[in-house]
């Protein structure tokens, strides 16, 4: 079986991220980035897949700059085959990086797509869905449990929905996006990380898909929230029922 | 060229094994402390990193990967800085893997090799004695022939895991210098004394073990007929301890620095009173000199050059300054520091044995 598994370069969720001044974007200096914690889960899913069938191959996909390639080699030394980098100027739109992973999907043609639900940056949860709309494919997103049938060639999804769990059933190829429950993922090994380095790691230019990099989602302003206000404390509760009337017009 | 700047893999093994470091080993370091022992599980995720047989060929069953004395002092610090004792357990195997990878006959590595590639296979290294004028150049235990065999007389200490090895590295005084010998667990007249009881290690299993006419094989002798170099592998040994302290003066020094930085006095952080602040910056630089000594030592012996003046000079500045390093860190945060609900005053108890440490961990 074969398993694409698109990843995205992200800033370390345990850093402390401060937005730039002129609200272009986050500082990156001295920022250390990882592969987005959702993708990872995917990954680690993906070769837990591929270890129980002993056969076929885990393909990584990353969109972005060069520098992604430290993320591809992270994932390539916790045991994917190989890696295809994207080459772009900027991180592209969830639209536009489906538009990619469509391309990639015709080139390839994977059995499955395994996706982080969303990344963590952006938190957007659209290229998943996206992807399966272009490719008309069917998804399960917020996968929190992944049962490949004997056949291999359908799946059962356990979804994390509001409200419990629903599970859902299709054949493949079709696309699933990782939960956070799904799984824990592996550390990679020192013999991983030296193998890594002889795996092959592709680059494309992203004019060589044919997608342009014009984004359909204008990002006009990145902001920090607004600092929280201290609390206050009150003598009585008629003062706060007063005060949830006047001032914070709750009641 | 001259660079400091590890390479992309190093660096990759940098951050997996300090992650591995952080979220698996530093949580349970405490419970570690107080129940003198050690998990098996942490012991098996640590061993499935490959941290002892990624060098061992693929014919013997590993990996057959490079091995470098500056990647293993990058492994040992992100395991020092989880905690020293729990680092120096999973890293012991390497005390007779090493050796004999390094410097064993075909045979050697035929039958000691293939043992630490299936899971963690406990094995170590003796090498201390308890005596006042141990010295690694010049053994008290001795090895005496005796009709094609040798004949080991002598008593050890600080032998870590030496309970539940089967196979242990001897260092003994052969009438041409130094030499090591592969002794096993059954071997008449080797006898596994108690457990020591240290002042910090506490969970690292350490005990002394007397050699009372243990008889060996000649093949026995690691090298053979032609010996090994025991300097160097002291040498390994040097890097390994280093790193190991440069890990844990590093978790000292960011605990102190964050603490002080959240523990105010007279209406400010401490760590804007200038008496914090020097103390905070001086144990930053320390921890980057004592890194620069270990790395010029294991690149030149990664060069093959003798660097035993650099391990020395190395060893003896590390020694001190985690000492000095963790010793600051308890007073960074005042009483505090003195209770047991921090973790300084643990780093503080295993600091104090790095000068005494020889040969207890290897790169």
């Amino acid at each position: 079986m074969k398993i694409l598994v698109p990843i995205k370069r992200v800033p370390d969720p345990q850093t402390n991220i401060a937005v730039r001044p002129d609200g272009t974007g986050i500082v990156t200096d001295n920022v250390k980035f990882v592969i987005n914690p959702f993708c990872e889960i995917a990954l680690e899913e993906s070769l837990r897949i591929k270890e129980a069938q002993g056969e076929g191959e885990v393909v990584l996909v990353s969109i972005g700059g060069k520098e992604c390639q430290e993320q591809l080699r992270t994932g390539l030394a916790m045991g994917a085959d190989r890696a295809i980098l994207v080459v772009t100027d900027g991180p592209l739109d969830p639209a536009r990086a489906a538009e990619v992973l469509a391309k990639l999907v015709a080139q390839e043609s994977p059995n499955l797509v395994f996706l982080g639900k969303q990344a963590i940056d952006d938190d957007a949860n659209q290229t998943g869905q996206l992807l399966a709309a272009m490719l008309d494919w069917p998804q399960a997103t917020f996968a929190s449990k992944v049962v490949i049938g004997d056949d291999k060639k359908s799946v059962t999804v356990t979804r994390e929905v509001d409200g419990g769990l629903e599970t859902v059933a299709f054949d493949l190829p079709g696309i699933i996006t990782s939960d956070l429950r799904l799984n824990e993922p592996r550390y990679a090994s020192l013999p991983g990380i030296m193998k890594a380095r002889k795996k092959e790691l592709k680059e494309v230019p992203l004019a060589e898909t044919g997608v342009s990099a014009e984004p359909k989602v204008k990002q006009v302003k990145i902001e920090p929230p607004p600092k929280r206000q201290g609390g206050r404390k009150v003598e009585t509760v008629q003062e706060l029922v007063n005060l949830l009337h006047t001032e914070a017009k709750l009641i | 060229m001259f660079d400091l700047e590890p390479t992309d893999e190093q660096k990759l093994i940098r951050d997996t094994v300090g992650s591995f470091a952080k979220e698996r080993i530093a949580p349970i370091a405490r419970d570690c402390d107080e129940s003198g022992s050690i998990p098996k599980d942490v012991v098996d995720q640590a061993w499935e990193l490959g941290l002892i047989h990624s060098p061992i060929p693929e014919e013997q069953g590993g990996y057959g990967e490079e091995r470098s004395a500056v990647t293993g002092a990058i492994v040992a610090e992100e395991l020092g800085a989880g905690d020293v004792s729990i680092a120096m357990h999973v890293l012991a195997p390497r005390l007779v893997a090493y050796p004999v990878l390094d410097g064993g006959t075909p045979e050697q590595r035929k039958q000691v090799l293939p043992r630490f590639t299936k899971e963690f296979h406990a094995a170590t290294a003796a090498v201390v004695e308890p005596r006042f004028d141990f010295d690694t150049s010049r053994f008290a235990t001795t090895a005496r022939r005796a009709n094609g065999s040798y004949v080991l007389d002598g008593q050890k200490c600080f032998v870590p895991l030496a309970e539940e090895s089967d196979l242990f590295l001897v260092l003994a005084e052969s009438d041409d210098g130094p030499a090591a010998f592969l002794v096993e667990r059954g071997a008449a007249g080797l006898e596994v004394l108690e457990r020591e009881k240290n002042m910090g290690l506490k969970p690292l299993a350490t005990n002394e073990i007397a050699l009372r006419g243990v008889k060996v094989p000649a093949d026995a002798r690691v090298g053979g007929e032609a010996g090994f170099d025991v300097s160097r592998m002291l040498n390994l040994s040097r890097i390994g301890l280093c790193s190991l302290a440069i890990g844990m003066a590093r978790s000292a020094f960011e605990f102190a620095r964050e603490y002080a930085k959240e523990r105010k006095a007279f209406g400010v952080p401490i760590a804007q009173k200038q008496a914090i602040a020097f103390m905070l910056a001086d144990m930053a630089i320390e921890i980057d000199a004592a890194r620069l000594l270990t790395w010029e030592a294991a690149a030149k012996l990664d060069k093959g050059e003798d660097a035993t003046r650099e391990c020395f000079l190395a060893k003896r500045y590390c020694a001190a300054q985690v000492l000095k390093i963790t010793d600051n860190a308890v007073q960074v945060l005042g009483g505090h520091g003195y209770i047991r609900d921090f973790p300084v005053e643990l780093w503080f108890r295993n600091a104090r044995g790095f000068s005494s440490f020889e040969g207890m961990a290897i790169v």
